[in-house]
């Protein structure tokens, strides 16, 4: 699905660009921390780049399950194009949604 | 009996240059670090009483630092390091060869991470949009963040401390510095004085309280001018000094060069006026009496005065006034220069530099030359300061630094030998 590249590329694009490295060394699989060598401040920045992006805002209690890159884009893309089974309820569990930024 | 403190070595990122070497030929070449400041986007110009500036125009923390040191500070911040990074080198001070929680780290900074600072509030305001505050937003502005990502650059694992006095913070910490040493609490510290606020709301506060120069709009050379009878207020710059100082003993069994020892300090308030010093200099002079009696010097022995001297009517006027009541007949035979002639008031980083100074005329004999001493006023007339350099033997040199919130510090360096 075209949406499902976009936000992959983007997300990659957004990790190249934060740690200053080339789009194609990084990898879905990729874990965050050991892996990418991000800091938890560092994630904090990114997932804030990330956000602004996407215009998003990222609540607290979905941070714990960010911790590789494939996990930030498919949470990302939960979130810009719920998935049609999903789409009633998609923020359920979130306090927080986003709204006009 | 405590320990003697000595400097081993010396970092400067200056409008003048970034390097001691670079900065010293500038300061000895009489070469002036002002310029006009051409934008401060998108705020129009005309809304500027002063429009010039000691700014560093290029300047690159990775051209300095290793790649992603400087990348989470602020510009003062980026100064910071690299001055410290220039200073270790210069004292061939290697942290792994030390207890590196013997090792300090003290920093004056007047305002901090205000880049960041105003870009957030800013935007915050503006956008109305809280989510969108930076994450590093805090950790940036709060005002040790210079101390600390000197600490982690450089592996200094002891006391590591910020004083904040506005524009005496790095002479105290010099002078705390010092303290922590004769105290054995640190064999040795990273002294840095850092400020980098030239930014479009801090210029403007300082031209609303009316403290900068405006009749030289169109000749920034000529607009910071202490002592000149057509000084009208002090001009703003920025940048930072670092300083090793060390115990005398750590210095010599290491086998380090020494510039200077750091003899005496002394730290009073005003307790008067938030920005206006008392007209009467007594409170200054009183400073300077007891850093040199600290220092267990008298003030016929003193040679050379680096003075505060930032260029301000009423501060110029009151620091003479204080150096004649001190010095009596010796106030026309001490050498006298004023550095913030050459780079500006650099706020948080002036006392360090002022250290700098200091430290390079008791080793080289030669004294920068204070610009545009064209038309020196009576009112602040010393016979000893000079628009020319001068080359003199100077063994004892007093450092004054005034701060607002009634602030003042003087420190005393001498001569290894003297």
């Amino acid at each position: 699905m075209a949406k499902t590249t976009e936000v992959s590329d983007k997300i990659i694009q957004a990790l190249a660009d934060y740690l200053k490295r080339d789009v194609a060394s990084i990898q879905p699989t990729h874990h965050l921390r050991d892996d990418l060598g991000l800091d938890s401040m560092a994630v904090i920045e990114m997932l804030y780049r990330i956000e602004e992006v996407f215009n998003l805002q990222i609540p607290d209690q979905d941070l714990v399950g960010l911790t590789t890159v494939g996990q930030v884009i498919a949470y990302v893309q939960d979130r810009v194009a719920p998935a049609p089974a999903l789409a009633k309820k998609p923020a359920a569990k979130r306090s927080t949604k986003t709204k006009k930024a | 009996m405590s320990a003697r403190v000595v400097i081993t070595g010396l970092g400067v990122v200056s409008p003048i240059g970034i390097g001691v070497p670079q900065f010293w030929k500038a300061a000895l070449e009489g070469r002036s670090g002002i310029s006009a400041i051409s934008a401060f986007d998108p705020f129009p110009l005309e809304g500027y009483r002063s429009r010039v500036a000691g700014r560093i125009l290029e300047f690159s923390p990775e051209q300095h630092l290793p790649a992603g040191q400087g990348d989470r500070v602020d510009r003062y911040a980026q100064f910071a390091l690299v001055a410290a990074k220039e200073a270790l080198a210069d004292a061939d001070f290697r942290i792994e060869r030390e207890e590196p929680h013997r090792v300090g780290v003290i920093v004056g900074a007047g305002m901090g991470g205000m880049v960041m600072g105003e870009r957030e509030i800013t935007q915050l305001y503006e956008q109305k949009r809280p989510h969108r505050v930076h994450p590093n937003f805090i950790p940036v502005i709060t005002l040790n963040s210079a101390s600390g990502i000197v600490a982690m650059a450089y592996g200094a694992k002891g006391p590591n401390l910020t004083i904040s006095t506005a524009c005496s913070s790095s002479a105290h910490a010099l002078g705390q510095a010092m303290h922590a040493i004769r105290a054995g609490t640190a064999d040795a510290v990273i002294v840095v004085g850092a400020d980098a606020s030239i930014t479009p709301l801090v210029f403007a506060g300082f031209c609303s309280l009316r403290a900068l120069s405006t009749k030289y709009n169109d000749a920034p050379e000529r607009a910071s001018r202490p002592f000149d009878r057509g000084r009208d207020g002090f001009v703003m710059g920025e940048g930072a000094g670092a300083l090793i100082l060390e115990s005398l003993s750590h210095a010599k069994k290491r086998n380090a060069r020494m510039y200077a020892e750091v003899a005496g300090y002394a730290a009073t308030s005003e307790a008067y006026h938030m920005v206006i010093p008392r007209e009467d200099g007594e409170e200054v002079a009183t400073t300077m009496r007891l850093a040199l009696k600290d220092a267990g010097v008298t003030p016929a022995q003193v040679d050379y005065i680096n003075a505060h001297a930032t260029s301000t009517t009423v501060g110029d006027a009151v620091e003479v006034k204080a150096i004649r009541l001190l010095f009596k007949s010796r106030a026309d035979k001490l050498a006298v220069s004023a550095t913030k002639s050459l780079v500006g008031h650099t706020l948080g980083a002036a006392g360090s530099l002022a250290g700098i100074v200091s430290a390079l005329t008791l080793t080289s004999g030669q004294i920068h030359p204070t610009l545009n001493l064209d038309d020196p006023d009576p009112a602040c007339a010393l016979a000893g300061l000079s628009a020319q350099p001068q080359a003199r033997k100077t063994k004892v040199a007093l450092i004054n630094a005034f701060g607002f919130g009634s602030n003042n510090a003087a420190v005393v360096l001498k001569t290894i030998s003297a």
